[in-house]
């Protein structure tokens, strides 16, 4: 009878008692969803494509803002807190905020070093190191090279790559699902890219003004190129005599296009445009930098190509 | 000897000489092959140390030239880490001397972040009795220090150089790794009593300090050797709520609780309560608010920040409550410009006299860039039972170094 009783009670607590993980990952379910808190929207988006219903993507900056100033809120510090996973842009975008919201989040996991602590810097082509000599009379540069490296979509994949490898090693039952969606990503990244080279094949060459030296690695990948920039130096207000300088560039290069973030002033860069004939376009460095139309990074892109298409026609 | 003797002997010649050139041939053949294969080796070695050696990340150059990579699930991650074992030669007849490039930074790697911020400041019109100034001085360097201690907590210091001396602003280690949602902070601190008190010099909104904080706590503020703990607490508001306690060295508590949430996008609130006691059992209660806006669009050309501090003091010194606060505003007008005002008033706290002081500012500041500001205040300060002052003050401020942003 008490053998009878403890396999009815076993029998009860099996059917009663939640799945294991092990089991749910076997089941092909959820497991445990990692919680993953990226400081830009783009390696938010990027996380979301690899990570699925398996992760809870949060951003710090919108992308309508400009990554390089966001304000250390203590309301990130209640995101930070419990978190199992920081991505960061890193080649210091956000050294002016970021460093003192992770000494006050309580979350050891997350600091620089940490198994949730990942800069993916690490892992993607990086222009413009500067060679020789930093100093701060070559404007807000970065030392360690162009931040803005997520622009071309093969970084993308790399990117990508290293949030699987790092989600991976997180949520090991998850492996084979995070190691299939980003198979995925890539797949459709390589056709969405086909189309994207398509569309701006026939303007290879075409010469474009930037405001802020923001698409070094989208111009390189796509074959355009950077005549000048709006920013006498990185971070420095347009000032009279750079503006009549590039005015004069503009002319000489017939230069069709300025490109501007949504985060700059309008103004200096109308200006040029009315002077010089060239079209002011806005493009979106960063997924959700327009309110619509612009939720993934493919969206993003694809945003992005159709503008720049229908200026340098 | 006859030519046929002559053909004969030459003959022989030739055909001793025969065995030894196909000797002399294989010998250089073989000499050849191995001077082959030991460049072959050589290569093989060169090309892993290549390998090894390559540095992370390579930098290709930027420019129109298009990205190799045409087909986007072959791309590989660019490896920033340390070759695999299996790269290393395989045998030691071949190993090559490794020539390692020093990296410029990897010296530097371990020393701390160091910073100086230079204050100047000038001074024209009346001569203000209690905030003397000489017409052009050095109001403060601040020099500071700061880099991890270990994996557990970070070091700063803060050393303060100015027309009176050098002393140590604030120096403290800052645990960041506790348990139990803590931070700690041990050394010389700022006391986390309100707002403007834990300021420094060059994170102030105005060139002095308002008088709430020089009548209460002169001019360094409330600061000395002790404890900081805080504890973040979970509430349902969503909010940010923070409980700090503090110890110093001269029986002197404070306590501050901390409340800050969001109201929009663009904006938040934050209040804070504040109560310290010092050694002469001089009890201090304090509040203040903090309303910011900024639109993320244009984060970088507008925002605003309204501030009100009050404090009480009531102790065994004076009969009664004595009394102060201020409220100010700043308004960031373009991308580098920003105008502000402030009204203060503020019981003599440091004298036995029931005088109460009271000022009017205006701010008007330029940024060159975000590592130097120049500022000029207008300031009207009354005295009670006493003269008003007019006075003008300019700063130059910049800073050379790194420094790290400051808490929010």
């Amino acid at each position: 009878m008490k053998r009878t009783l403890i396999t009815l009670a076993l029998t009860l607590l099996a059917c009663v008692a939640p799945p294991t993980t092990a089991a749910a990952a076997e089941a092909g379910g959820p497991t445990h969803k990692l919680n993953v808190i990226t400081t830009t929207s783009d390696l938010a988006s990027i996380t979301q494509e690899v990570g699925g219903d398996r992760v809870t993507v949060t951003s710090i900056a919108r992308g309508y803002q400009d990554p390089h100033f966001v304000e250390p809120k203590p309301s990130f510090l209640l995101l930070l807190k419990d978190a199992d996973l920081l991505e960061v842009i890193g080649l210091d975008l956000e050294i002016g905020w970021l460093p003192p919201l992770i000494d006050q989040s309580r979350n050891p996991k997350i600091h620089r070093g940490a198994a949730g602590y990942l800069d993916v810097s690490r892992g993607v082509e990086i222009l413009d190191r500067p060679q020789g000599e930093v100093n701060r009379s070559m404007g807000d540069v970065h030392p360690l090279g162009n931040p803005h490296y997520w622009l071309d979509p093969a970084n993308a994949v790399r990117i990508a790559m290293q949030v699987e490898k790092k989600l991976e090693e997180l949520q090991p039952a998850d492996a084979a699902f995070f190691q299939t969606r980003l198979n995925t990503f890539k797949s459709r990244m390589n056709d969405a890219d086909k189309r994207w080279r398509a569309a701006l094949a026939p303007f290879k060459g075409a010469k474009v003004i930037t405001y802020h030296n923001s698409w070094p690695n989208f111009m390189r990948r796509y074959g355009l190129n950077v005549a000048g920039y709006v920013e006498p130096k990185p971070g420095v207000p347009p000032s009279p005599s750079h503006t009549f300088e590039l005015i004069n560039l503009i002319k000489q290069q017939s230069v069709k296009v300025i490109l501007m973030e949504p985060y700059f002033d309008h103004k200096t860069p109308q200006s040029i445009a009315d002077r010089t004939g060239a079209k002011l376009v806005v493009l979106y460095p960063s997924v959700g930098g327009a309110k619509s139309g612009t939720d993934d990074y493919f969206s993003l892109m694809d945003i992005n190509v159709a503008a720049l298409v229908k200026a340098l026609q | 000897m006859t030519r046929r003797g002559r053909g004969l002997l030459l003959l022989l010649v030739l055909a001793s000489a025969i065995p030894l050139m196909a000797q002399t041939q294989d010998e250089r053949i073989t000499q050849l092959e191995n001077k082959l294969d030991e460049l072959l080796r050589q290569a093989e070695a060169i090309r892993t140390e290549l390998r090894a050696m390559k540095p992370s990340g390579a930098a290709p150059a930027s420019g129109a030239e298009t990205a190799t990579a045409e087909d986007l699930t072959k791309v590989e991650e660019v490896q920033t880490a340390a070759p695999e074992a299996g790269a290393a030669p395989q045998s030691l007849e071949t190993v090559q001397p490794v020539e390692n490039q020093v990296s410029p930074g990897a010296a530097k790697a371990l020393n701390p972040d160091i910073s100086v911020i230079g204050t100047f400041v000038g001074h024209a019109g009346d001569r203000n009795e209690f905030d003397e100034r000489p017409n052009l001085g050095l109001d403060e360097a601040e020099v500071a220090f700061e880099a991890f201690i270990d994996p557990y907590a970070k070091g700063k210091f803060f050393f303060s150089a100015g027309p009176d001396g050098v002393e140590v602003e604030e120096g403290y280690a800052q645990f960041v790794t506790l348990p139990w949602g803590l931070t700690a902070k041990a050394g010389k601190t700022k006391a986390t009593f309100g707002k403007a008190n834990t300021w420094h010099t060059h994170t102030r909104p105005w060139i002095d300090q308002p008088l709430m904080i020089t009548r209460f706590f002169g001019d360094e503020g409330l600061n000395d050797v002790g404890v900081s703990v805080s504890k973040q607490i979970d509430n349902p508001f969503g909010a940010f709520l923070e409980a700090t306690g503090e110890i110093y060295g001269d029986n002197f508590y404070n306590t501050h609780l901390k409340f800050f949430r969001d109201l929009t996008e663009n904006s938040n609130i934050e209040v804070g309560t504040s109560w310290a006691r010092n050694a002469d059992h001089d009890r201090f209660g304090g509040v203040d608010v903090t309303y910011r806006w900024k639109p993320l669009e244009r984060s970088i050309y507008n925002s605003m920040i309204v501030r009100f501090e009050g404090l009480g003091d009531r102790g065994k010194t004076f009969d009664r409550t004595l009394y102060g606060y201020y409220l100010s505003a700043d308004y960031q007008i373009a991308r580098r410009w920003f105008a502000g005002a402030r009204l203060d008033r503020a019981d003599r706290a440091f004298e036995d006299s029931r005088a109460v002081d009271r000022a009017v500012s205006a701010t008007l500041t330029f940024w060159p860039s975000e590592f130097s500001q120049i500022r000029g205040q207008l300031r009207r300060t009354s005295i009670d039972n006493g003269p008003s002052f007019n006075e003008f003050l300019v700063q130059l401020q910049f800073a050379i170094g790194a420094h790290g942003a400051h808490a929010f």
